[in-house]
């Protein structure tokens, strides 16, 4: 009687089974591949890495197969967490790491890359740069410096001239030297045109610590957030608040039409900016410039290439990287992709100069360049994002609810002291 | 209906009586194709729902970052999430949240299904495709249509808003207003669908029930709080049920449109989302698990009473 | 006199949906706006909502940057495969629990519902590992297999059989000597087929969109589903909005051809009084 289900139900069973089978005989093996070629998995995300370099790679290298598999930006943390949670397997041979510092106390996951030679090159790569992939014990490097993020002023020129401040880069720079005269100058060109100076005081606080050598946590791990750096960021974007200089705005459609309609003066962000304001403000173009931005140069963003230590074939990996990492190739995706290069013998090469129509014919190379050699070195420590989003969610708050500025400040301390609490 | 709950009744009835271990074996034995019919759902879920599971109970008393090694710590996480002010903030957020977006949205599908179902309207695919592709659509494109119609200063409803001579509202800047337009992204993408479920249970209840209930002088209204509700109050049960456990797990709708942080205040932030946060953000993979866990606790608690309220309600 | 009410009925009848129709399809209209557009024009102010003529540089531009097709191929297999087990599997269970007694019936069911409760988020890093360790990584049946474990659908059958099907009706196919299942076959799938409907284009849908499981599990670019494919468009500081609203409008619309097809099974004609005395 129940013969007819019994067969349609192993059928279906045995159909599940076949398929499961069929593909798991695929996953790749450890050895070589058939052609006695050697495969060197790499993942990375839109825009992080130039598509052509890529590909010549596979040419430069004849007996690597090399696979590069771009994964979607906004969860490729995910991605990379799952695959390094379980124990590596299905882990690439190289990953792409936006930030080293949340890897940096697992070093252990990942191949020491000093031990493969990179030290041989450590010269060719900006200090402070390198230092960020390496452990507090200074004993290991985690990853490669792909590009960086030198930081300045974007300013309207336009906007400047009509508050009757300088027009010039170098005399912007000359005059708003401190966050101080930052601020002062946005009081005038709010008296004189009704436009904010910042978009937002979130932006102010990261600016402010990106200019810094210190931030949350010192190089023993211990929380410094309390005072320092960080206070003195905070006080800064609390100033701006009070006054009124900020919009209040938040990253995407409202940041890029506020740009576009001309309702911020300006703001001070990394060279990857000047993309994103393009794209997001094309009937401004030609009113923009860029300057040394007030309080110092800094850093924001850029990212590594590592090497999980679950790889096969580290060695290969590692030729890989230090292949796509060299200043010749930087300096091509700098062209291609405005990946600027984290090897400054790069920066006098014609090839990085060129007339930018947006920013008016400025050579703006000239100016990040000069930022990026002189960011200062920095430790971020292990909690640096859980710490981070903390105060920034704070700062939201304050622009935008009448907080009491101890009040506010004292909050936020106390969230921090039971995060890491536990 | 009556019919059922009487068969229901006698079956109980049968199952008081003292049975021997040998006659229930001989049932479960007479019985082995039903169980042959359920095995697949249970036998999966042995295999690919169990691990994970235990998994996550045995982190729940662990610190663990997601690489390296884990840490016992006890009963820790679970003390924490007590005097954890945010988590109780995103538990808060959710009930609001369910609030504000199940009691419209389920009677508006009811509405639209009763309507669709009317005889002889016309274009009823048309519409019916209309109505479904809110539920179509990828989540994540709609969010970044949702979040240019609602921005504080440049969306097109504050667009809409001056044109007409009304003052713009800062929709995204108001811990109430977050809420509104995240239940309004719920309402807008699951009314279509509901109703859809609706309109596959009216299938069965026979249109003579409704010509009767014309004969007899009922208008619209009538019909449909007399005679649709009831018949539909097993589908009913089921949308109450699952609007319930998905508004509990509310996730990417707040995600996307107010990213990590949930908004001015976190007033935005759900269960699901803190969760998340937790885990990959924070990488405090221990704690995301006990917050499941007692967010697992909530869901049940929760659903339970719903159900009971539904079948009462619906029971006269 | 009749007439015309009922005429006037049918219009504020009509006007009503419309309403609605406005409200759910706008979104979706200016989904396809954007893709017709430059991303520079997309986020001016105010912003534009007539159709631009960059479509076909958007589309062009998204087959030019992402294998489209096959992972296309990808998806409907994947779709298909587990909305036709799922509609088998589900529909078994679920007329089952309704409508026939057996001990352990109630538990057995409790349990069911209890594992929809469990939250989803926080399982995928342990299914991972499970599936990593199963050598499943990069496979069809790590996306199709742990889905078929569908409570949801179970207990939708169980609803719907509990509502639609008469047990007169099954007492009839026991005298004509159906075994259990006969009884499912015969009498129960015809009555099913809204509920058949419903049930296999949610699951297909949800089976098509589904992302993040994908990602995570697929590496090879061509195992990719669309929704992975797709995502690949997305930066981290930067998005050309044309291109990802061209590329979602290309993923949605195999979606909403398939339900319109499908949309017609929710209305049983035979069944509707036919079968209810």
């Amino acid at each position: 009687m129940l013969r007819k289900e019994f067969s349609f139900l192993l059928v279906l069973s045995f159909v599940f089974l076949m398929v499961g089978c069929s593909s798991t005989s695929q996953s790749s093996s450890g050895g070589k591949d058939s052609d006695g070629k050697v495969t060197v998995t790499l993942w990375y995300w839109n825009r992080s890495l130039d598509d052509n370099l890529l590909a010549k790679a596979k040419e430069q290298f004849p007996n690597i197969n090399l696979v590069a598999q771009k994964i979607d930006g906004n969860s490729y943390e995910t991605k990379v967490d799952a695959a390094l949670a379980a124990g590596g397997s299905g882990a690439p041979d190289i990953v792409g790491m936006n930030g080293a510092a949340r890897y940096i106390p697992h070093a252990d996951q990942f191949v020491n890359l000093l031990d493969l030679g990179a030290s041989d090159i450590k010269n060719q790569y900006l200090d402070w740069k390198w230092n960020y992939a390496v452990t507090p014990d200074n004993k290991k490097l985690i990853a490669l410096p792909i590009d960086i993020g030198p930081t300045a002023l974007f300013y309207r020129e336009d906007i400047f001239k009509k508050a009757g401040l300088p027009t010039d880069p170098a005399e912007v720079s000359a005059q708003l030297t401190t966050w101080e005269d930052y601020i002062e100058a946005g009081e005038k060109v709010k008296a004189a045109t009704g436009v904010k100076m910042f978009d937002s005081i979130n932006r102010v606080f990261t600016q402010y610590l990106g200019q810094s050598d210190s931030v949350y946590f010192d190089k023993s791990e211990k929380f410094i957030g309390d005072g320092g750096n960080v206070k003195k960021a905070w006080d800064i974007a609390w100033k701006v608040n009070e006054k009124g200089l900020s919009a209040n705005l938040v990253d995407g459609t409202e940041w890029n039409a506020s740009m576009n309609n001309g309702e911020i003066a300006s703001f001070i962000g990394a060279v990857w900016m000047k993309k994103v304001l393009e794209d997001a403000a094309p009937d401004t173009a030609g009113k923009w410039r860029i300057a040394r931005a007030p309080g110092g140069d800094g850093n924001h963003g850029g990212s590594f290439l590592g090497i999980p230590k679950s790889s096969k074939h580290p060695k290969e990996a590692y030729k890989v990287i230090s292949w796509l990492m060299n200043p010749k190739n930087q300096l091509q995706s700098y062209k291609t992709m405005d990946l600027f290069p984290s090897t400054p013998s790069v920066y006098s090469d014609p090839i990085m100069s060129s007339k930018e129509e947006f920013f008016g014919n400025q050579n703006t190379t000239e100016i990040f360049s000069q930022a990026a050699k002189n960011v200062k070195p920095l430790y971020f420590g292990a909690n640096y994002d859980t710490v981070n989003s903390l105060f920034s969610d704070q700062l939201t708050n304050v622009a935008n609810q009448n907080l009491d500025s101890e009040k506010a400040w004292n909050d936020v301390q106390k969230q921090v002291e039971k995060k890491l609490s536990r | 209906m009556n019919a059922t709950n009487t068969q229901e009744v006698t079956n109980n009835v049968q199952y008081m009586k003292p049975v021997g271990k040998g006659s229930l074996w001989r049932k479960v034995y007479k019985n082995r194709a039903l169980y042959l019919f359920i095995s697949p759902f249970y036998i999966l879920f042995l295999i690919f729902g169990l691990f994970p599971i235990f998994f996550s109970l045995y982190l729940s008393f662990h610190k663990w970052s997601g690489l390296g090694k884990m840490e016992f710590v006890g009963l820790k996480q679970f003390t924490y999430l007590l005097t954890d002010t945010t988590f109780w903030q995103s538990v808060g957020n959710t009930f609001a949240i369910w609030f504000l977006s199940t009691i419209p949205m389920l009677f508006g599908a009811l509405v639209i299904a009763f309507l669709l179902n009317t005889p002889l309207l016309k274009f009823k695919g048309f519409y019916r495709t209309a109505f479904f592709v809110t539920n179509v659509t990828s989540i994540v494109a709609v969010t970044i249509i949702f979040k240019s119609i609602f921005g504080n200063h440049f969306g097109l409803l504050n667009y809409v808003f001056t044109m007409i001579g009304l003052n713009p509202v800062e929709w995204l800047n108001s811990g109430i207003l977050i809420k509104v337009v995240i239940a309004s992204m719920v309402i807008w993408r699951w009314t279509g669908y509901n109703a859809i479920i609706y309109l596959a249970g009216l299938q069965s209840i026979p249109n003579t029930l409704y010509e009767a209930a014309k004969i007899d002088g009922a208008n619209l209204v009538q019909m449909f709080f007399h005679i649709t509700i009831p018949l539909l109050r097993p589908i009913i049960l089921f949308t109450v049920l699952m609007t319930t456990i998905g508004s509990m797990q509310l996730f990417t709708e707040p995600q996307v449109l107010l990213g990590n942080s949930g908004g001015v205040g976190g007033a935005g932030v759900t269960i699901t989302m803190y969760m998340y946060k937790q885990a990959f953000v924070d990488n405090q993979y221990g704690y995301a698990s006990a917050v499941s866990w007692v967010l697992f606790g909530i869901i049940a608690l929760f659903s339970l009473l719903n159900w009971k309220i539904v079948q009462k309600t619906g029971a006269k | 006199m009749n007439g015309k009410f009922s005429r006037l009925k049918n219009i504020a009848l009509h006007f009503l949906l419309l309403i609605g129709v406005f409200i759910s399809i706008f979104p979706f209209y200016w989904l396809i706006v954007m893709s017709t557009n430059k991303t520079s024009d997309i986020l001016k102010f105010p912003p534009k909502l007539i159709f631009g003529n960059e479509f076909f540089t958007n589309i062009n531009n998204v087959l030019q940057n992402v294998d489209f097709f096959k992972s296309f191929l990808n998806t409907l297999f994947v779709s298909t495969t587990s909305a036709v087990a799922i509609l088998f599997f589900c529909s078994l269970a679920g007329f089952t629990f309704a409508k026939f007694q057996f001990p352990g019936k109630k538990i057995l069911f409790t349990l069911l519902l209890i594992t929809m409760m469990i939250p989803s988020q926080l399982s995928f890093v342990p299914s991972y590992i499970m599936i990593s360790k199963m050598g499943w990584v990069n496979t069809f049946p790590a996306l199709i297999i742990p889905g078929l474990a569908n409570a949801f659908g179970i207990f939708w059958m169980k609803q719907y059989s509990e509502e639609a099907i008469h047990d007169s009706l099954l007492d009839a196919g026991r005298l004509d000597g159906c075994n259990h299942f006969r009884l499912y076959w015969n009498i129960g799938l015809p009555i099913l087929r809204p509920a058949f409907a419903f049930l296999g284009i949610f699951s297909f849908i949800s089976v098509w969109n589904d992302y993040l499981w994908p990602l995570v599990v697929l590496n090879d670019p061509a195992k990719y589903t669309l929704q992975v494919t797709l995502s690949q468009l997305n930066g981290i500081y930067n998005t050309d909005y044309g291109l990802v609203m061209a590329g979602t409008l290309l993923a949605t619309l195999p979606l909403i051809i398939i339900f319109m097809f499908v949309s017609r099974q929710f209305i049983s004609g035979i069944a509707a009084g036919a079968i209810k005395d």
